[in-house]
């Protein structure tokens, strides 16, 4: 009885599983599909022959310079998002000091905010300061939107790291300085690496943004570049599909390692991992 | 700081730790002032702009506007019913995930991270050529399964596009919501159905009697917090539909970005972005506080 019961529990999840991961399937599928393939009537399902043309004309197309801008204001953000982050988020977690309630409470909302509300300011900030068609300008913009999390997955970190260990470094002889190099930081350098790639990936997905503040083409990120395939009344399926594969890769492994930490930055820590 | 060995780092430390702890909290400080107070004053602003001035001009037409009532409208259907599947979906999948089970992280990597990972723009275009009329994968299994006669133009008829966008959202949204339920389930200690079990009680009167109302302050916070991300979520409906056929899946943030940035009224569309960030901001201060009340507890 209860063999069987775990049998139909297989049986129920593998097909859910079917279900979720299919749109992704179809996705690569059809990236490797030949144009008659993709617009045969009715559809199939199996390309009759497996074709790399799509990814060899994303290619073709400069996709290595969009990859670039992209890796470029992803690296950019997650410096930028670590070095604002580190010191209140250790402050945050293990000093006490007044207002830190409140203080808590504004990262909180924070993070919550529409994007929209800052797509017009930005807009002309940065037309003021120069900064449009920047990746500068892109990094600043995505700050209000990691460096809150940022903070907060950091703190669970350093909240995370007992006291004693500090204290039995300095019983051992360390100063207190010592202890943070020593013990502390090195303790909290998983975090540090969350909350880096959470900040990149934030980058390398965004669209708004992304479609907003650079208007010449050779700055684009990759999502913007995709959406060029996308037309009003025809789509070009084949290399959107190319670009998008190579596009999910480097989220799906940060993901794979990070979801936790990305959860608990996401909720403020709602649900305790 | 360079180079950077341990006495410099040190030694920078140093100088900072001696001072009040606040000093550590200038950075974010800044980030607040600069990057986010700023931006949204300059917003509210902007709002109140006019030819003639200053006036709550911008206001009015919004309000005067039917189009406006409809979007919000829209924006009340795209998130209840987000919200409510991916409530329904995620506690459904976390209890089936929370059993124990061998190979269960290859589910969960598969179920609950796969869609989530996946950039919002590869989402949106992979369900686009689902959705797609005459080659669309989505027509051709309902076609075979029986459920529909014919194919539909999923993205061309106003109902079936709204439904449509919907359905992409719930698939993009509802793993986060069933780690948190996951997470949730795994705080309910497990001699209650140990104890359950002994007295008899069903597995549906364990679930109703004994996880719900352990687990229902979770799914309080889990449901405002998709509330928000779903009324902020623009990628997918912008990629996808860009708003249409005729306005029926423009949400308030749609609307707002095209109202600036095709149809250049920014004053318009600070107007209803502000009233947007109004509406967030409700959501936000009963949420923290709820949560940060829980954490007292």
């Amino acid at each position: 009885m209860r063999k069987i019961k775990i049998w139909i529990l297989y049986l129920v999840l593998s097909i859910i599983a079917l279900i979720v991961a299919f749109p992704f399937i179809w996705l690569v599928i059809t990236s490797l599909k030949t144009y008659p393939d993709i617009y045969h009537f009715p559809i199939i399902y199996w390309p009759s022959e497996v074709t790399w043309e799509h990814y060899g004309y994303v290619i073709r197309l400069d996709f290595l310079r969009y990859f670039l801008n992209s890796l470029v204001i992803g690296i950019g953000t997650a410096v930028l998002t670590i070095v604002i982050a580190a010191l209140p988020s250790y402050a945050f977690g293990r000093l006490s000091f007044r207002g830190k309630r409140p203080l808590l409470l504004s990262i909180l909302v924070c993070q919550m905010f529409p994007q929209v509300t800052f797509v017009i300011p930005f807009f002309v900030i940065f037309r003021r300061l120069g900064l449009i068609n920047t990746h500068l300008g892109m990094m600043i913009s995505y700050l209000p939107f990691t460096t809150p999390i940022g903070i907060w997955i950091l703190r669970n970190f350093f909240q995370g790291i007992p006291g004693e260990l500090e204290e039995a470094a300095m019983i051992d002889g360390c100063t207190p300085i010592q202890a943070f190099v020593r013990i502390i930081f090195p303790l909290a350098i998983p975090g540090i690496a969350a909350v880096a790639i959470y900040a990149f990936i934030f980058a390398w997905g965004e669209l708004m943004f992304a479609l907003s503040y650079l208007p010449s083409q050779e700055m684009q990120t990759i999502p913007a570049f995709l959406t060029l395939f996308v037309g009003q009344y025809q789509t070009r399926w084949g290399p959107l599909f190319a670009g998008s594969v190579i596009a999910s890769l480097p989220p799906l492994i940060a993901f794979i390692f990070f979801q936790r930490q990305f959860i608990s930055g996401l909720t403020g820590g709602a649900i305790k991992q | 700081m360079w180079p950077l060995s341990e006495s410099n780092v040190a030694s920078y430390f140093k100088s900072l730790i001696q001072k009040p702890a606040f000093l550590f909290i200038i950075p974010y400080f800044l980030v607040l002032l600069l990057l986010i107070a700023y931006p949204l004053y300059t917003n509210f602003y902007q709002s109140f702009q006019t030819e003639s001035g200053l006036s709550l001009e911008n206001y009015k037409n919004l309000f005067k506007n039917p189009l406006f009532f409809k979007i919000l409208g829209n924006t009340g259907i795209w998130v209840a019913a987000s919200v409510g599947l991916q409530f329904v979906i995620g506690l459904g999948l976390a209890l089936l995930l929370n059993q124990p089970l061998k190979g269960r992280a290859i589910f969960r990597g598969i179920i609950l991270v796969l869609p989530w990972a996946t950039p919002d723009i590869v989402a949106a275009v992979a369900w686009k050529w689902m959705y797609n009329d005459m080659y669309g994968v989505f027509n051709d299994i309902l076609v075979r399964l029986g459920l529909i006669n014919t194919y539909l133009p999923w993205l061309g008829q106003p109902n079936l596009a709204k439904l449509a966008v919907i359905i992409a959202n719930v698939w993009k949204g509802f793993p986060i919501s069933a780690m948190l339920y996951l997470a949730a389930l795994q705080t309910v200690p497990k001699d209650l159905y140990e104890a359950g079990s002994i007295d008899g009680v069903s597995t549906w009167q364990k679930f109703r009697f004994i996880t719900l109302p352990l687990i229902s302050p979770f799914i309080l916070t889990t449901v405002m917090l998709t509330v928000m991300w779903t009324i902020n979520y623009f990628p997918l409906i912008f990629t996808m539909t860009g708003g249409g056929p005729a306005n029926a899946t423009d949400t308030l943030v749609t609307f707002a970005y095209r109202k600036a940035f095709r149809f250049m009224d920014f004053s318009g569309s600070a107007a209803l972005s502000t009233f947007t960030f109004l509406v967030i901001l409700v959501f936000a201060v009963v949420y923290t506080r709820y949560l940060l009340r829980e954490e007292e507890k």
